[in-house]
């Protein structure tokens, strides 16, 4: 086990930011996504995992500070220098001697940059630079703290593709911080789930879908026509523009898009939405502090009285 | 990565070096202005004593005194400017967390220092005799001189990290280091109230400065004249505590609490 964190809770001022009570556990090799809305304590949980804030409770970990690296979502440098010579000091080498710094450059087509001021670098190239210095730490666990904030939508996909190439065939670990479902749909194998300070649930992806949503979800647009096309089945929790429906069975599914095809509904299938499955499991369980139990039958729907 | 243990590393003294040569402020007050300084302000003296002697022993006094100015814009001022700025943007804190510990940043950065202080010195040196007539010391007094320079540098990079730490806004840090700045100028006799006219309260807190001494006494080190060290000495210890006991607490505080 690489990390562990129970009764943790951390205050600012007279506000508690994060409560958590139920173990949470990081395992070699996890991939944890950690999502919730702004104010949920996902920074918060980092930094305390950190020590760069005070908190209560027990957070254990083998792990030596300097083997935890961390992207922060905000990091800063020296401006008095260009940021080779930053890259270079931080990273205790040097990049004409040294290879594998050399490739993780090219990698993320940093070359051109090394000569700028940090000030003068883009938001993308910023994050690239940044993310360039953590991967060479090549540390057992690693944190991502909303690494493509800010990041136009071409740059964010590139980075993550980038990220995805990286991880692929290592047992590194990592806890991402993201408002980006579909990168988390790529990176992470593991959710993280936190609402006001607290935790709503943790677990393997596939695992807490098959609790809050099912076999699988079916979401098509919420027009009048579908409204009244699905009068009767009984819906999920979902954004108001859509609506969404789980099916615990393939009998259900086949069905329901046998109905779909024949009214000529576009619809989209899934077994891995991570944004169904944060908006059902917040409705489900917020405010508990444990992980509430149930399956998705029991819990997160909304029939038509909605 | 780094050993956090580690208390040097060749390539972070290079990138804190180049951090301090960065910074324009270091250049304005700390090279160019004292050499201005001692430049108008020894020409000043020539036109009112006419005796050759004690011209020259004014000259090298005033020179020396003005020296201490470098170390007070270079590290307290500048370092500390620079450092309430980076803590502002939290690149201490990214350096820490890229396994680079305090007291690695903290060994670079007053070496750092005081490499580009020697530098600055080396300017001030040359321009001195080259256009004061600055006596020529004996080695004692210039040994003297030196260490008391580096010790008094040392005490403010440590007062200038302490506030920076304590304050860490940088409007505020730069509002107290300047007031200080200039507290210590007054009391140390550099803006022209020497330490025998100053009121009595003046004085007493005068004596607690190491820059009063430095001004007012040097002269006399300089050449090898002999002289009772004990206050310096003194102030030097009272400076020191305070610069100590703060730095510690402020690095105390902002220490990580680590698993």
């Amino acid at each position: 086990m690489l990390l562990s964190i129970q009764n943790l809770v951390v205050k600012y001022g007279s506000a508690t930011a994060l409560a958590i009570t139920a173990p949470i556990e990081v395992e070699e090799g996890d991939r944890v996504g950690v999502i919730g809305s702004n104010g949920a304590g996902k920074t918060t949980l980092v930094k305390s995992i950190l020590g760069i804030v005070p908190y209560q409770g027990t957070i254990k970990t083998e792990l030596a500070p300097e083997q935890m690296a961390v992207h922060m979502q905000f990091n800063e440098y020296t401006d008095n220098m260009p940021v080779k010579y930053v890259m270079e000091a931080i990273l205790d080498t040097e990049i004409a001697k040294d290879k594998r710094l050399q490739e993780l450059i090219e990698f993320f087509e940093f070359q051109d940059c090394l000569k700028k001021k940090y000030s003068k670098l883009s938001g993308g190239q910023k994050q690239r630079f940044t993310i360039i210095m953590v991967m060479m730490q090549d540390a057992p666990l690693t944190f991502y703290d909303e690494v493509t904030s800010g990041l136009d939508f071409e740059t964010r996909q590139k980075l993550v593709e980038k990220l995805v190439e990286w991880y692929r065939g290592k047992d590194a670990s990592f806890m991402m911080v993201s408002h980006y479902y579909e990168e988390l749909d790529q990176l992470a194998d593991k959710l993280l789930i936190l609402d006001k300070g607290r935790v709503v649930d943790y677990g393997r992806r596939e695992e807490l879908f098959r609790k809050y949503c099912g076999r699988a979800v079916i979401v098509m647009d919420n027009t009048p026509e579908n409204d009244i096309l699905m009068r009767g089945v009984e819906r999920m929790v979902s954004p108001k523009h859509l609506i969404a429906i789980s099916c615990d069975s393939e009998e259900k599914e086949r069905e329901l898009t046998r109905v779909l095809l024949q009214n000529n509904v576009n619809y989209r299938r899934s077994n891995n939405d991570i944004e169904m499955l944060y908006i059902n499991a917040k409705e489900a369980g917020s405010g508990s502090g444990a992980f509430p139990a149930g399956t998705a039958s029991e819990i997160g729907r909304c029939g038509d009285e909605r | 990565m780094k050993d956090k243990r580690r208390m040097f590393s060749g390539r972070m003294l290079l990138f804190e070096f180049r951090n301090v040569i960065g910074n324009p402020y270091v250049h304005i007050f700390g090279v160019g202005m004292p050499v201005l300084m001692m430049v108008i302000i020894t020409r000043a003296v020539v036109g009112e004593i006419p005796d050759a002697e004690l011209l020259a022993s004014m000259t090298t006094s005033v020179f020396l005194g003005i020296g201490a100015l470098i170390p007070m814009a270079t590290i307290f001022m500048g370092y500390g400017i620079a450092h309430a700025q980076e803590l502002e943007k939290g690149i201490p804190q990214r350096m820490e967390l890229f396994g680079i510990g305090v007291r690695l940043s903290l060994c670079s950065r007053i070496v750092s220092e005081v490499i580009f202080m020697a530098i600055a010195f080396s300017i001030y040196f040359a321009a001195g005799f080259v256009i004061a007539d600055v006596k020529t010391p004996k080695a004692s007094g210039a040994a003297l001189y030196a260490v008391c320079i580096l010790a008094l540098s040392v005490m403010l990079f440590c007062l200038a990290h302490a506030i920076a730490c304590m304050l860490r806004k940088f409007s505020l840090v730069y509002c107290v280091t300047m007031l200080l700045y200039f507290a210590m100028m007054i009391l140390g006799g550099m803006m022209g109230i020497s330490f025998d006219n100053m009121p009595s309260v003046m004085q007493a807190a005068a004596k607690l400065l190491p820059v009063t001494y430095i001004n007012r006494d040097f002269g006399g080190i300089w050449v090898g004249e002999s002289y009772n060290f004990m206050p310096m000495l003194q102030s030097y210890l009272l400076m020191g505590a305070v610069a100590g006991i703060l730095l510690f607490v402020a690095v105390r505080r902002d220490s990580r609490r680590l698993h």
